[in-house]
């Protein structure tokens, strides 16, 4: 009973006049907002207000620079990298920290949630000089493996992008440094989904031999996708199997090669004498001859099942697939050679043995 | 710019958690995304691996994530995972000094999960765990590595014991103590034995060998470790097993508010908890109780260690111990010397610069002494002891404290060894019982008393006493030579036990309401239903007693003994010419009731019994003039050891406390009362200070005036009637348990 009445007398509030009082404030409006308030600080939504005028540019690129890691804003990770790339691309280069300590600041960016960012971050690596990054590229090629088996299927593509820049810019030290073959390839298999030694471990008996599963569903966007991840595997294995040009011969330049100083770093990286040890994944394949028997023993299966696969799907990924087959088999002839050959060799080793 | 929308399925892909979800409840279709995380997880090791002290924050996280990931389905795919063991193994050995704090904790806890997961065994897992435990820097990794090592090992034996393991880990632990002796090292060796001795997991000698190596270290925390597992372990032990049967389940609580409370599946969870332990314990209390042996009896060879620790901690003079942890290690020797009736004959000279009232803690040292003491030490070692705690302690001059803390000490060692004290010497101090003090008094009375029991041809006659006079004379008390133990023949107290079932078949026969004449009838009846001729038994044995010859023996004893035997020789010789007859009569006795024992098989009934008249009939004895420290000192078992406390303790006795110590005891136990406040008003805010609700009287209490005042007016109105039937619906429904009927 109480509580219908209240309600009725509540219902009828909204419509009844105000009776206004001599010598009473006039009621609240109801939207009415209190500015009374007093506070000690006030927070601003910048960063910085001055005026960068005469401010040390050294203390600027760190500035951004730190400002495009630790940034938890996009837009200000974004803007850094903008300013980098601006540095790093004027004439002369402005780069007061070095390139190796940029690189290893910067990479973890490859895998960033943002794509502005993850693009920002691939014109920054392509204003890089190529000679500062070969030395760099086993520590970029990690970081590219682990962006590649991203749970983001935009991340893997951006980070693809990257892995393209690089076998443009170093290819030779792209697919000749440690893991830099086996493990690219890997990772490759396992983003195409033609990884046989998943399969064995599924151990599915079914009519189906498809391991498709929700992140490479062909849909319009993801044909796209994994067109370009087969067009780059096909860069990838191309840069892979290209015939090395002996250099002419010099007479200096050899006298040099035993007498003097290397000039690269780590010449004796093939030794592997300090560091971890490598298992075959890991191992480095220096020249074309290995490459390929290692890729003929691990993959070649694989791949070509997946080749044909992807050229019965037609359309952009049937084109992409058709490209990689091409190389695949101009390699293929040099492959048996190389096969015959080094069974040769192992032949008269038994015999002189 | 609007945003752009993420589709549903990638939105939520995007997330390692959920990824791990879909993983756990399908292993096999998301096979290829686990791989995918797999080479992920690859990459950013790798990454890591190769600059690991400047890993940026973001890798860290990335790592973190992933290794989290891989270790929580890493049994679903045990072909890829193989060697991530290894690798996390590999990762904490090499860079646990460099690695992310969240990171390594991360890596540790996976390492446990995997162990949980039983993707490795426990070994591997110890093995991975300990050495970093040893030597890392880091505190925080410290703790929670012992932490995890502790409960992996409590895990692993707890359906059964894993003797494998344990014999591992106790290897391991061993080594480490004995391969570096220097180093600090064996610390958590001691830490990790005591704590798994505490909780019952280790019972047996191996991790008691473990402390010995550990009390034999050359690092003085690693001695005191070891040292004060050997004193305070067992007890420790105990306490533990205490705890853990304390917390009480309120069976009839639990049901009540089962029925009376909104049910709820939590609440319904709760209640099968409850049941649950209440269950659990009732399985352990009446599960057999575990044997377990003290660690001071688990050690192997006593002699040798009790002599090489007193050699390499105490004798030599290039130890730099602390005054306390020389303590310490002399309590070790001393206990291990009483309890194993060890002989270090070196031990008791090098008491001897320390025995004087200028030392500090002297009474620790008194208390050693006396710890240290047994029939088998020779009583030429300890008598210059004796004698000196005299000279320097007991005089007229000295502070009574001291004086009863010397007297109190020499009762101490005497209790154990009568022998170590000339009559001279006994004499003087037992007339320290006319002094003004009364902790003096009381500590010679104390030995004299001890001394009326055990040897009092020392005592002057008039000290003697009434009993001992007699027991004299009737050659009752009878004094041990060295080296002579008092061996019992038969089983102790048996004759209570026949006396008792005696008794219990006269009153048997007694409320048959048979005569005396039936009853002598049945007694021989009985006799010969056991079917045993008493009087050939008696005669047999009475035979082979007296080829037993122990009096022999004595006698060929007495040429070795030295000068303090030959007043008493004097005394033997005489008293069984005098007692003869006696003696034979309780020979005869003793044959009698041996009967018992061999004509029927005793039934742990019948031994329960015969444990508890002997108790009866021990304190049947000590009534009467013994003092109720006497009593106690006899109920407190020989394993406990002498403190200082024992040998400090009389002299407090004549003393008055101040207020402070009288005002501190009262308050002794009792809960705190900041302010001066009624009971009512503490009861009440601890109430809510608990979060309970008032009573519905205080509520009632609380109520407002005007909201009660109509009621009573009303109530003034009522005619006689309706008062009536108000009052008996009143006492109706509080019968039944109120409104609510609770009580139904």
């Amino acid at each position: 009973m109480g509580s219908s009445n209240k309600k009725k007398k509540e219902k009828k509030k909204d419509f009844n006049k105000a009776k206004l009082k001599v010598g009473k404030a006039k009621a609240k409006a109801a939207n009415f907002t209190d500015t009374s308030f007093k506070s000690k600080s006030i927070v601003v939504n910048q960063h910085t207000l001055a005026a960068l005028d005469g401010v040390d540019l050294v203390g600027l690129f760190k500035q951004h620079l730190n400002q495009a890691i630790n940034s938890k804003s996009d837009k200000l990770r974004q803007e850094a990298l903008v300013q980098l790339t601006k540095d790093l691309s004027s004439k002369p280069i402005f780069n007061p920290v070095g390139v190796p300590n940029l690189l290893t600041k910067l990479l973890p960016l490859i895998t960033d949630s943002v794509a502005n960012v993850r693009t920002n971050f691939l014109k920054l690596l392509r204003a890089l000089p190529p000679s500062d990054v070969a030395p760099h590229v086993e520590k970029i090629l990690m970081y590219i493996r682990g962006g590649m088996t991203h749970l983001s299927t935009e991340i893997r593509s951006d980070t693809l992008s990257v892995l393209d820049w690089l076998i443009d810019v170093c290819p030779d030290e792209t697919v000749s440094c440690p893991g830099g073959w086996l493990k690219t390839l890997n990772s490759f298999s396992s983003m195409l989904g033609w990884n046989p030694s998943v399969a064995s471990t599924l151990s599915v008996k079914g009519w189906t031999s498809a391991t498709k599963t929700s992140l490479n569903k062909v849909s319009k966007k993801n044909g796209e996708a994994q067109a370009k991840q087969i067009t780059i595997l096909a860069k990838f294995l191309e840069a892979g199997f290209r015939p090395e040009t002996p250099l002419p011969y010099d007479e200096q330049r050899y006298w040099d090669s035993i007498y003097r100083m290397p000039t690269t770093p780590n010449p004796f990286a093939y030794l592997n004498l300090w560091g971890a040890q490598r298992d075959q994944d890991g191992e480095m394949y220096p020249d074309r001859i290995s490459r390929q028997q290692v890729f003929e023993r691990k993959w070649r299966a694989a791949i070509k099942t997946g080749v044909m696969g992807a050229k019965q799907e037609g359309g952009v990924i049937g084109r992409a697939a058709s490209v990689l087959d091409k190389v695949l088999r101009t390699t293929e002839e040099g492959a048996k050679k190389v096969v015959e050959e080094q069974e040769k060799v192992e032949e008269v080793e038994e015999v002189e043995a | 710019m609007p945003k752009r929308k993420v589709a549903a399925l990638e939105k939520v892909d995007a997330d390692l958690v959920s990824l791990q979800y879909k993983i756990r409840r399908d292993p096999k279709s998301y096979a290829q995304e686990f791989y995918d995380q797999w080479l992920a997880y690859d990459a950013q090791r790798q990454i890591f691996i190769s600059s690991p002290s400047s890993a940026s924050s973001e890798d860290n996280k990335k790592f973190h994530d992933l290794v989290d990931l891989v270790a929580h389905v890493a049994d679903l795919y045990p072909d890829v995972t193989a060697p991530y063991f290894d690798h996390l193994k590999e990762l904490l050995t090499q860079h646990h000094a460099v690695l992310n704090p969240d990171l390594r904790e991360k890596v540790v806890g996976s390492l446990s999960l995997l162990r949980r997961k039983d993707v490795i065994d426990s070994t591997s897992l110890l093995t991975t765990l300990f050495p970093i435990l040893i030597s890392t820097p880091s505190k925080s990794l410290r703790s929670l590595l012992y932490t995890k090592i502790i409960s992996d090992l409590r895990e692993s034996n707890s359906k059964a014991t894993n003797h494998k393991l344990n014999r591992t880990i106790q290897t391991v632990l061993h080594n480490l103590v004995t391969s570096d002796r220097t180093s600090t090292k064996g610390m958590w060796a001691c830490r990790i034995t005591r704590e798994l001795w505490r909780r019952q997991i280790w019972t047996d000698a191996r991790p008691c060998d473990v402390m010995k190596e550990a009390c034999l270290s050359d690092n003085e925390k690693v001695v005191v470790g070891g040292v004060r597992f050997f004193l305070g372990g067992d007890k420790e032990r105990e306490e533990m097993e205490d705890d853990s049967s304390d917390e009480e389940i309120d069976i009839k609580k639990v049901k009540h508010q089962g029925t009376i409370n909104k049910k709820t599946k939590k609440r319904q969870r709760a209640t099968e908890k409850a049941m649950e332990k209440i269950k659990k314990q009732e399985r352990k209390k009446h599960a057999p109780h575990p044997l377990n042996f003290s660690a001071l009896h688990l050690i192997h060879d006593p002699q040798g260690f009790a002599e090489q620790l007193f050699q390499k901690h105490l004798q030599n003079t290039k130890c730099k111990f602390s005054l306390d942890n020389k303590l310490l290690v002399l309590q070790l020797v001393t206990r291990l010397v009483g309890l194993h009736k060890l002989t270090i004959i070196s031990l008791y000279p090098w008491f001897t610069k320390y025995l004087t009232p200028k030392q500090p803690s002297v009474t620790s040292f008194l208390a050693s002494l006396a710890q240290a003491t047994h029939n088998h030490v020779p009583p030429d070692a300890i008598e210059p002891l004796v004698i000196k705690i005299a000279n320097e302690f007991v005089s007229e001059a000295s502070a009574a404290e001291v004086a009863s803390a010397g007297i109190n000490s020499i009762r101490e060692v005497a209790l154990r060894q009568p022998l170590c004290m000339s009559e001279t010497l006994l004499q003087d101090l037992v007339m320290y019982q006319k002094s003004k003090d009364k902790g003096v008094v009381m500590a010679a009375k104390g030995l004299q008393s001890l001394y009326r029991e055990v040897y009092p041809e020392l005592l002057q006659k008039k000290f003697r006493g009434k009993e001992a006079t007699m027991g004299l004379k009737s050659g009752e008390v009878k004094r041990l030579k060295f080296g002579e133990e008092q061996v019992e023949s038969g089983i102790e107290g048996i004759e209570l036990l026949e006396k008792y079932k005696e008794e219990q078949r006269l009153k048997k026969l007694a409320e048959k309401g048979e005569d005396a004449d039936g009853d002598a009838k049945m007694n021989d009846d009985d006799d010969d239903e056991d079917g045993f001729n008493s009087d050939e038994w008696e005669v047999a044995s009475n035979d082979s007693d007296s080829s037993t010859g122990w009096i022999n023996v004595e006698h060929s004893d007495d040429e070795d003994e030295g000068p303090a035997a030959k007043k008493q020789r004097r005394d033997s010789s005489a008293a069984p010419d005098l007692i003869s007859d006696e003696a034979m009569a309780t020979a005869a006795e003793a044959n009698r009731i041996s009967k018992l024992a061999m004509t029927t098989i005793l039934t742990p009934a019948d031994l329960a019994k015969l444990a508890e008249l002997r108790r009866e009939a021990q304190l049947d004895k000590m009534t009467g003039n013994v003092s109720k420290r006497r009593q106690e000192l006899i109920a407190k078992h020989i394993e406990d050891g002498v403190t200082a406390d024992d040998i400090e303790l009389p002299a407090q006795i004549g003393k008055k406390s101040t207020k402070e110590e009288r005002v501190a005891m009262a308050k002794d136990g009792k809960p705190g009362r900041e302010e001066h406040k009624s009971t009512q008003a503490i009861r009440k805010s601890k109430k809510e200070a608990e979060g309970k609700s008032s009573t519905n009287k205080e509520k009632a209490r609380k109520k407002n005036f005007l909201m009660t005042v109509g009621k009573a007016r009303a109530k003034h109105k009522r005619s006689l009637v309706d008062t009536k039937k108000r009052l008996t619906a009143h006492i109706a429904r509080s019968k039944s348990g109120g409104r609510r009927r609770n009580g139904m």
